[in-house]
């Protein structure tokens, strides 16, 4: 049921793809036909001042590719340059047009009739007799039905359509989007003043987690460690009166005070171990992610295989990362396992947290991910979240090592 | 006295509960929250309330707007807040409309109980109590001020425990010093820092902690 279920998601989303992919497809054919007639007037000399309009026109509609193309896969920036005829950005957008304004509206129009078809004949037993004599046709115009068994037949087109949609319509949705993944992609140059744009915002972004972070410290130290340090004094002093006047009492208070003191310091520990785990710096990452793994409700499985150290601060995100994502499986996912795999890529670090739980995770749910994100990007990492409905839920990130 | 405990903190509350409760005070509620701080004064219409600074929903001032509305409930009842850090903003916040029946101390002052049942005894009956790490903070800060300069070291003591809302008997009492000579200072003191003398010690505080605060905010 699972499975069926996560199988018409998937086509009900890509249909829904092909259909957005349809929308912008008929803007390129406009597009393209104003290319065209402006081709053909610049042949007597006038086209040549409607040129940049034309330029213009078509990087408005590629922007939109761009935006649509980036809520369902990964960005897609454009290039930052205005359009001009010199720029080779501006030639692949013109081929992407060309493209996308014949292939991808086919596609579009393929995925628009398929459901259409599939409900025209799914009920076509119900309605063939309203139509008129010799007229009661499936909708590939063949063959004309004069029964109910024919009819019935008919019917299972509808679901041979189904069949077809589901079967067909994540490639066909995934064809479509390939030149415009591959053309509308920012080149090398624009590709660096994105990344100055990129490295500014997750800087600030750092700087954000790095005072909230600070705030959450001067929260449990103040509202916690201390206020337990002042009730030890508050005890005391009620001892020292006890002890004056009923010295009987005095214990009791001086052993409430004891408890307020292990109190503060069981605290204090945990404080201490939100900053940054003892074990962490005292032993090693592996070390480290072998107690949290332990430490997991969700029977968790630990594939650590790191020699040699990295940067403290990039061990302590990934430990965070990883201590994030196991919070999440055992609180939302259901998961019955979960398995973290740590490996050195090179340079840098590779960390991928799965578990077998029932996917939908949603990173702007409030659900840690992108406080994930967030750390792992402020050090020049990526991170990848897959979790469709039904599971598995996949966290992969690879962030560079720093040392 | 009837005394009402307002604080977030279970152990801390309960703490508190017990202390008074030893020295024969009637704590007749406690608190959690400033609703139900609220609720017991006009439950119980105590004579005094010690109130946190820091509760729920923010932690952070709910406290004080919490004292000043339980004061406008119950006109005359004295409030003594109690904060884990001094922020004079605060200070000023609570001594807005004088400082009669209003005390403001840092939470571990508690700790020495004599003195904290002499500070609550005070606010009770119609006093002034400020933590002396608030007065110093505000005759530290102050950057030179003409006036201030023209204070003896003398003065200045007596000034700094007039701040914290000492009578004339207790400042002398501090300094070892007899009573007239206290008087004799806090003419002297008033005349330099040109304020009109008053002999009730809630106004003689509000007076002289306002004075500390414009001179600061002069620098």
């Amino acid at each position: 049921m699972r499975n069926v279920l996560a199988r018409a998601r998937v086509t009900l989303d890509a249909l829904e793809h092909l259909v957005g992919g349809l929308g912008t497809a008929v803007l390129s054919l406009v597009a393209l036909l104003f290319v065209t007639v402006t081709a053909a007037a610049c042949l007597i000399g006038v086209g040549l001042l409607v040129v940049p309009f034309m330029l213009r026109a078509v990087r408005a509609v590629a922007d939109r590719e761009r935006g649509r193309l980036t809520r369902w896969g990964p960005d897609l920036d454009g290039p930052v340059r205005p359009p001009s005829i010199r720029d080779p950005a501006t030639w692949r957008e013109l081929r992407w047009l060309a493209g996308h304004a014949t292939a991808g509206l086919l596609l579009g129009i393929f995925g628009l009739v398929l459901p259409l078809n599939a409900v025209r004949d799914g009920t076509f037993p119900l309605w063939w007799r309203l139509l008129p004599d010799g007229e009661a046709t499936s909708s590939l115009g063949f063959p004309t039905v004069h029964t109910a068994g024919g009819a019935a037949g008919v019917s299972l087109l509808g679901l041979a359509w189904v069949g077809i949609a589901v079967g067909l319509t994540p490639g066909m949705a995934r064809l479509q989007a390939w030149p415009g993944r591959r053309l509308l992609r920012a080149d090398t140059q624009a590709d660096l003043a994105l990344r100055v744009a990129r490295l500014t915002a997750t800087r600030a972004a750092a700087l954000d987690a790095h005072a909230t972070e600070l705030r959450r410290i001067e929260r449990s130290l103040h509202d916690g460690t201390q206020n337990r340090i002042v009730a030890v004094t508050v005890l005391l002093g009620a001892a020292r009166r006890a002890l004056e006047k009923d010295p009987a009492t005095a214990d009791a208070i001086m052993e409430r005070a004891q408890d307020a003191a292990e109190r503060a310091l069981a605290e204090l520990r945990a404080v201490v171990r939100s900053i940054l785990p003892p074990v962490l710096t005292d032993r090693s990452l592996p070390d480290a992610l072998t107690a949290l793994a332990a430490d997991c409700a969700v029977p968790c499985r630990l594939d650590a295989a790191l020699s040699g150290r990295c940067a403290a601060s990039v061990e302590a995100t990934v430990y965070f990362a990883v201590a994030e994502a196991l919070t999440n499986i055992a609180r939302h996912s259901q998961a019955r396992q979960a398995v973290v795999t740590l490996r050195r890529d090179g340079p840098g670090l590779w960390l991928r947290i799965t578990d077998d739980g029932r996917g939908g995770a949603d990173e702007h749910g409030g659900s840690g991910l992108q406080g994930i994100r967030r750390r792992i990007e402020a050090h020049d990492g990526t991170l990848t979240v897959t979790s469709p409905p039904g599971g598995p839920t996949i966290l992969e990130a690879s962030l560079p090592c720093g040392s | 006295m009837r005394v009402v405990i307002a604080e977030d903190d279970p152990l801390l509350r309960e703490g508190l509960a017990l202390l008074l409760r030893a020295e024969d005070l009637d704590v007749v509620a406690t608190a959690g929250s400033p609703d139900e701080l609220l609720a017991a004064v006009d439950e119980h219409r105590p004579d005094v309330a010690i109130v946190d600074v820091r509760m729920p929903p923010t932690h952070t001032d709910e406290g004080i707007a919490a004292a000043v509305e339980a004061r406008r409930r119950l006109p005359g009842l004295a409030v003594l807040v109690l904060s884990a850090y001094v922020e004079q903003a605060f200070a000023t916040d609570l001594l807005v409309g004088g400082g009669a029946g209003l005390g403001y101390l840092l939470k571990e002052r508690v700790g020495r109980v004599q003195e904290f049942l002499t500070a609550l005894h005070r606010v009770a009956a119609g006093g002034t109590a400020i933590d002396p790490e608030i007065v110093a903070q505000l005759l530290v800060r102050t950057t030179p001020d003409a006036r201030l300069d023209r204070l003896s070291p003398r003065e200045r003591d007596v000034l700094a425990l007039m701040a914290e809302g000492l009578g004339n008997t207790a400042v002398a009492e501090r300094l070892f010093v007899t009573e007239g000579a206290v008087h004799k200072h806090i003419r002297s003191i008033f005349a330099k820092l040109d304020l009109t003398p008053d002999d009730r010690t809630d106004r003689r505080v509000t007076a002289v902690l306002h004075y500390l605060e414009d001179a600061r905010r002069r620098s």
